[in-house]
């Protein structure tokens, strides 16, 4: 049974805080808005090389000779590495599983892995020289769809020795699961709907390309990356180099958005290799295009087939969720797992089976974007409710009312239950569109609803500085992406210990100041940094208590510390007066440390522990359709979400409603196409489209439901991929009503609209 | 044989700078890596997401669409030179109070194109809004927050 | 990527870089186009010749012999703010204003678009229907091509060498006309078309249609039995006159769309294309009656 964990929530701040629930100015704003932020690309480097890669122009190759010499002879070309200048066997690295190669070897395994590296001066002739690496090789054919990584008859993406004991290393099947309870064959359903859905490949297109850097240092190396996960990226580098973690140091500028794309390592371990052999530092800067080839979200066919009662309450739900990775499993296996684990979406389901697969691939390996499968899942979960709906005669919104669980309700047996009210949200959500009211011609409405699995056994650890004056360092290993992580751990603090705003200082994105960090991911960092900064201001309370109990020569029993105030029997002081009180001249500084771990690690459990919380969005959205062209126009957008309590609610608001417009993409317009030789077709700005201000609904409200039910801070749950886990279903069931079709494919592009109203026929089946 | 390089005269955020650039360097290149103002950004190097665009001769431009060697005699204002000593920009204010700022990397461009549309259309509809920064992408979706921003700054100094 | 830069200061100095060099030097105004292909590799030249500092290349909107002179370096945002444009040639306008984005528009001249001769030009459209020449200058001194005879293909235009667009005029309407643009994108925000037209009526009975994207160059065809050009055609008549027009065009399948969509959309596009342009045409008939 689960237990809801880490430690009891302080107390609610009263409504008139001055820190907690209002919406303090972004910490880093103005330095954004003057162009005065450095991000990584910002960063000088003296004496710097910089490096470009060599690429093939298909996807899968064998590599028959790699002539250099042209390259070389380039003016201030240093290098052309390949894996020959690699330590043999060739270093292989990976967050799950070590399978990518630091330079193709062999063969290349997706369109954009390269072959070599050169490094030079300047970027003018590393370029120049790049273009004259003579590679020849050969064309294998590639492995591109779900349908043929499946086909045992097509070659195989990895080596079987990569998994030699792994009982599908004869496969292109990775990994496979099963889930479920119940007795789904022999359920009995009035009304059993069964359809496949498709979820395209669509890549992350953050505004700030990637670019590494790395230089040797006094302990060993420097690898700077915009990565999300300073210290997974850590110990991938180490076990890549076969070092210590403790010579290799991560530096992290802010990101100029991840959206899990900067989460896992890419070219690290490349820069840190050439860093290393020139014994200088270099720079590797990709271009939009070639940062398109190295992420990409995992794509998904799901066979969805579900029960129904003529009362419209699930019977069971039997999912088969075919994830397509790319070459290498990067996070990708963990998407499959966890989205698969919790398909089912937020439902009584009394029978349940998800047989789940991640499926290698010669495409871009795929990584954790915003959603981490969820997305793919809801895509088809959501789109059986609200043809249910239709079926049954059942209002979208009443059959999920009808199947939700109430708060406390499990509904995956044996796990963290429902941990909000859920109804309350699908309720207002659906009232602030106006559900009810008739509407008009060519018109349509949709309703979904997105649940995912907040992190599972994580850990953050933070370090609170009280220096001597009374103002606060506080020391964390979450990254700021945009999402506003500095702003809220700063607020924390400052209510914490009774500072202003401005005295706080948040240090972030360096692995040898910070302490441990698992990841920010998983909307997680709020409550596990949060927990942590708070259990470190505590600890510096506690501390200041032995301090002022020595130098005001009284009992520690009698001295109680508050926020901004220490009190002692017969007056209160304030933390510089009890800081001088303790030190005197030589001076000091007090130093907390809190870590959160939440329910722990536990290895009986498919995910390795439970979700700490669930994050849970109701999408209600209305369209109108131009039905002879098919452009679409979200007319209306509504965004319910349950996170306990918003720190600061524009940042939570922003992060909703900007998760919501990211979504809009994958569900009316992104999709990489890839031609047979698994070639990307439509690389670059031009032709792949994301939303952009004539794209974003015409009307847009968020609501936040805030009864601080979460185990953070506060009362808080986490929050930032709420918006975008479901609206794909809640936009595609307004376009199916108003255009009289069942599309089940994404995206829903003008002309994907145009043909199913022409056809009248659904697709694919 | 390597193409000689061009004298370019021209000013920048008030200053006039005097050097010589590569003939293909784009205008972006040189602001960044030359002047080492880094406040203006490069993301896709074609013209379409215009985190890159600063005002040229009072006029919004991608600088990555225009070589370097083209400014010569032009004036060229970049994110860095909006502030006027110290004081930020009504825009640059309103970005940050409601909201407008994510990650950050597309504002410069978004707000020079903020900007260019408050010089040219003082009282601007949110239709306006719209239409001015089309060609400023936002992954972080930010969009609605930024048109709240660029009216919030509609009317002051 | 190494190319030389020149900065001519005379259209004779330009014509004689161009005769050199020939097609390994590049012209650039804008940039818009050019710089795109230089990232790419797509072309490679030897030279660059800016041709912003030549005296006799003018962003200038005149009136020349019966026609409105638009100078080879009128940027997309004078065109929108000119006001003759605007009152004769709505058309082009409205196909001015989707030609990328606000940056775009601030560089990118309509010589230069025209001169890169995309099938799917935004404005070679409403050039078409409202009835452009292009005046070259080159060696052999001036010469003047109507837009119809200047695409040759995709990218390909009748340019000799040593020659370079000087200004393109636009016919002066010499009666009531009504012109409109329309197009299909794949999202509300910037984007190439996937069809683009423009349709010019007058009440002389012509309806003008030009039609891009769907063809390896723009396409004009012309309709003068009058049934395009009035409400009250029998509708048998209309359908067949738009028959006879789209049977001049030959859309394929690409990334931006489908060929049968493309040809749907012709259909719809056209109609509510023609619709706008039959409504301009009754205001300027209106405004003719005043006069």
């Amino acid at each position: 049974m689960h237990e809801p964990s880490g430690p009891a929530s302080p107390p609610s701040p009263p409504n008139n805080d001055k820190w907690i629930g209002r919406s303090h100015e972004r910490v880093g704003g103005r330095d954004r808005v003057t162009g005065a932020q450095h991000f990584i690309a910002d960063i000088h480097l003296d004496h710097v090389l910089h490096v470009k890669l060599v690429h093939l122009p298909i996807a899968h190759a064998r590599i028959v000779s790699i002539d250099a010499t042209a390259a070389l002879a380039v003016e201030g070309v240093r290098i052309v590495f390949t894996a020959a200048d690699l330590p043999q066997p060739v270093p292989r690295y990976g967050p799950a599983f070590a399978d990518r190669p630091v330079l193709a070897v062999g063969e290349t395994k997706f369109f954009g892995e390269p072959v070599a590296a050169v490094a030079a001066e300047t970027e003018d002739a590393a370029e120049e020289a790049a273009r004259l690496v003579r590679v020849e090789y050969e064309a294998l054919p590639a492995v591109i769809t779900v349908t043929q990584a499946l086909d045992p008859s097509l070659p195989l993406v990895q080596d079987p020795s990569l998994r030699p004991t792994h009982p599908l290393k004869d496969t292109n099947r990775f990994q496979e699961w099963t889930f479920g309870w119940g007795d789904v064959a022999n359920a009995k359903a009035d009304l059993v709907i069964e359809h496949d859905y498709e979820f395209p490949m669509v890549t992350h297109f953050a505004i700030e390309p990637h670019v590494f850097m790395a230089a040797p240092d006094e302990n060993g190396v420097t690898i700077w990356s915009p990565i999300q996960h300073p210290f997974v990226l850590q110990r991938v580098v180490a076990a890549s180099l076969n070092w210590p973690l403790s010579k290799v140091r991560i530096i992290a500028p802010d990101s100029g958005g991840g959206f899990g794309g900067k989460g896992w390592p890419k070219f690290e371990p490349l820069v840190a290799y050439l860093a290393l052999r020139l014994g200088r530092p270099v720079r590797l800067v990709l271009t939009l295009e070639e940062t398109f080839q190295q992420v990409r979200r995992t794509s998904a066919t799901v066979r969805a087939r579900t029960g129904f009662t003529r009362d419209g309450l699930i019977a069971f739900q039997d999912l088969e969720t075919n994830f397509l990775l790319g070459a290498y499993a990067d996070i990708g296996v963990r998407v499959v797992s966890k989205a698969s684990y919790a398909a089912c979406g937020p439902y009584k389901t009394p029978n349940a089976r998800v047989l789940a697969r991640a499926l290698l691939s010669h495409t871009t390996p795929t990584t954790a974007f915003r959603g981490f499968g969820t997305p793919q899942a809801s895509w088809a979960v959501e789109s059986q409710m609200t043809e249910a709906a239709r079926l049954l005669g059942i209002d979208p919104v009443e059959i999920r009312l009808r199947n939700v669980p109430a708060k406390g309700e499990a509904f995956i047996p044996n796990d963290t239950p429902s941990d909000g009210d859920w109804r309350q949200a699908i309720q207002r959500a659906a009232q602030a569109l106006d559900w009810g009211k008739p509407l008009g011609p060519n018109r349509g409405r949709g309703i979904s609803l997105g649940l995912k699995s907040s992190s599972t056994a994580s850990a953050s650890l933070a370090i609170v500085r009280l220096h001597y004056d009374g103002s606060v360092s506080v020391l964390s290993g979450t990254s700021d992406m945009g999402q506003g992580a500095r702003t809220v751990l700063s607020q924390i603090a400052a209510r914490e210990l009774g500072i202003e705003l401005d005295r706080v200082a948040i240090v972030m994105g360096d692995t040898s100041v910070v302490p441990y960090d698992s990841s920010t991911s998983a909307s997680r960092s709020t409550v596990f940094m949060g927990n942590a900064v708070i259990k470190a201001c505590a600890d510096v309370k506690a501390k200041l208590r032995g301090l002022a109990a020595k130098a005001f020569r009284v009992a520690e029993d009698d001295v109680e510390v508050i926020p901004g105030l220490v009190r002692i029997p017969g007056k209160e002081v304030t933390y510089l007066e009890t800081l001088k009180a303790a030190y005197g001249p030589p001076r000091g500084e007090v130093i907390g440390i809190g870590e959160e771990r939440g329910g722990g690690y536990r290895p009986e459990h498919p995910l390795g522990g439970s979700p700490e919380f669930w994050e849970f969005m109701c999408t209600a959205a209305e369209v109108r359709l131009d039905p002879e062209v098919g452009m679409v126009e979200i007319t209306r957008l509504v965004l319910a979400s349950d996170i306990g309590k918003a720190l600061n609610p524009l940042q939570v608001e922003a992060q909703d409603e900007g998760a919501a417009v990211m979504g809009l993409g994958h569900s009316l317009m992104e999709h990489l196409i890839l031609d047979e030789q698994g070639r990307i077709l439509n690389l670059g700005a031009l032709d792949y489209r994301i939303p952009t201000t004539q794209d974003v609904p015409l009307e847009l409200q968020s609501i936040l439901i805030e009864n601080q039910d979460g185990p953070g801070p506060y009362g808080a749950k986490g929050a930032g991929e709420g918006g975008i886990l479901a609206i794909a279903a809640a936009v595609g069931a307004a376009i199916n009503q108003a255009a009289g079709t069942e599309i089940r494919e994404l995206p829903l592009t003008p002309e994907r609209i145009w043909r199913a109203i022409r056809d009248r026929v659904t697709s694919p089946k | 044989m390597k193409p000689p390089a061009v004298p370019l005269t021209l000013e920048v955020n008030g200053r006039t700078e005097t050097l010589e650039v590569q003939p293909h360097h784009t205008l972006l290149e040189v602001l960044r890596d030359q002047m080492h103002l880094t406040g203006t950004k490069e993301c896709c190097s074609c013209g379409e997401c215009g985190a890159c665009t600063v005002l040229l001769n009072g006029r919004a431009i991608c600088s990555c669409l225009m070589l370097a060697a083209e400014a010569d005699g032009d004036t060229v204002t970049t994110i860095e030179g909006l502030a006027v000593d110290g004081r930020l920009d009504p825009l640059q204010e309103a970005f940050v109070a409601k909201g407008a700022v994510q990650c950050g990397f597309c504002i410069p461009g978004m707000v020079m194109s903020a900007k260019y549309l408050l010089l040219t259309n003082p009282q601007p509809t949110e239709a306006d809004i719209k239409e001015a920064l089309v060609g400023n992408l936002c992954r972080c979706g930010g969009y609605l927050r930024i048109f709240e921003a660029v009216h919030a700054a509609v009317g002051k100094k | 990527m190494a190319f030389s830069y020149l900065r001519p200061r005379s259209i004779d100095e330009v014509v004689s870089v161009l005769a050199e060099h020939g097609p390994n030097a590049r012209l650039l105004a804008g940039g818009t186009d050019l710089l795109v292909r230089l990232r790419s590799g797509h072309t490679k030249p030897a030279v660059v010749v800016d041709l912003k500092r030549v005296a006799g290349l003018t962003s200038d909107v005149t009136e020349a012999d019966g026609a409105i002179r638009i100078g080879a370096r009128a940027v997309m945002t004078d065109l929108i703010a000119d006001e003759r444009i605007g009152r004769n040639y709505p058309a082009l306008v409205e196909a001015a204003r989707v030609v990328g984005s606000v940056q775009i528009r601030n560089r990118a001249t309509l010589a230069g678009n025209v001169c890169n001769a995309s099938p799917a030009a935004d404005t070679a459209p409403a050039l078409l229907a409202y009835g452009a020449t292009v005046n070259l200058v080159g060696p052999t001194g001036k010469r003047h091509v109507a837009l119809e005879d200047f695409f040759t293909g995709p990218g390909r235009t009748v340019l000799d060498r040593g020659e370079l667009v000087e200004s393109i005029d636009i016919r002066k309407p010499n009666g009531p006309t009504g012109g409109a643009f329309g197009r299909v994108t794949r999202r509300w925000g910037v984007d190439l078309a996937t069809i683009n037209l423009a349709i010019v009526v007058t009440s002389a009975g012509e309806a003008r249609c030009a039609f891009g994207a769907v063809a390896p160059r723009p396409v004009l065809v012309v309709d003068a039995s009058g049934v395009l050009s009035t409400r009250s055609a029998d509708p048998a008549a209309r359908r067949a006159a738009w028959t006879r027009l789209l049977a001049s065009t030959s859309p394929i399948t690409d990334v931006r769309g489908g060929r049968d969509y493309r040809q749907a959309m012709l259909e719809v596009v056209s109609e509510r294309t023609w619709n706008v342009a039959m409504d301009r045409l009754d205001a300027s008939r209106k405004k003719d009656v005043r006069a």
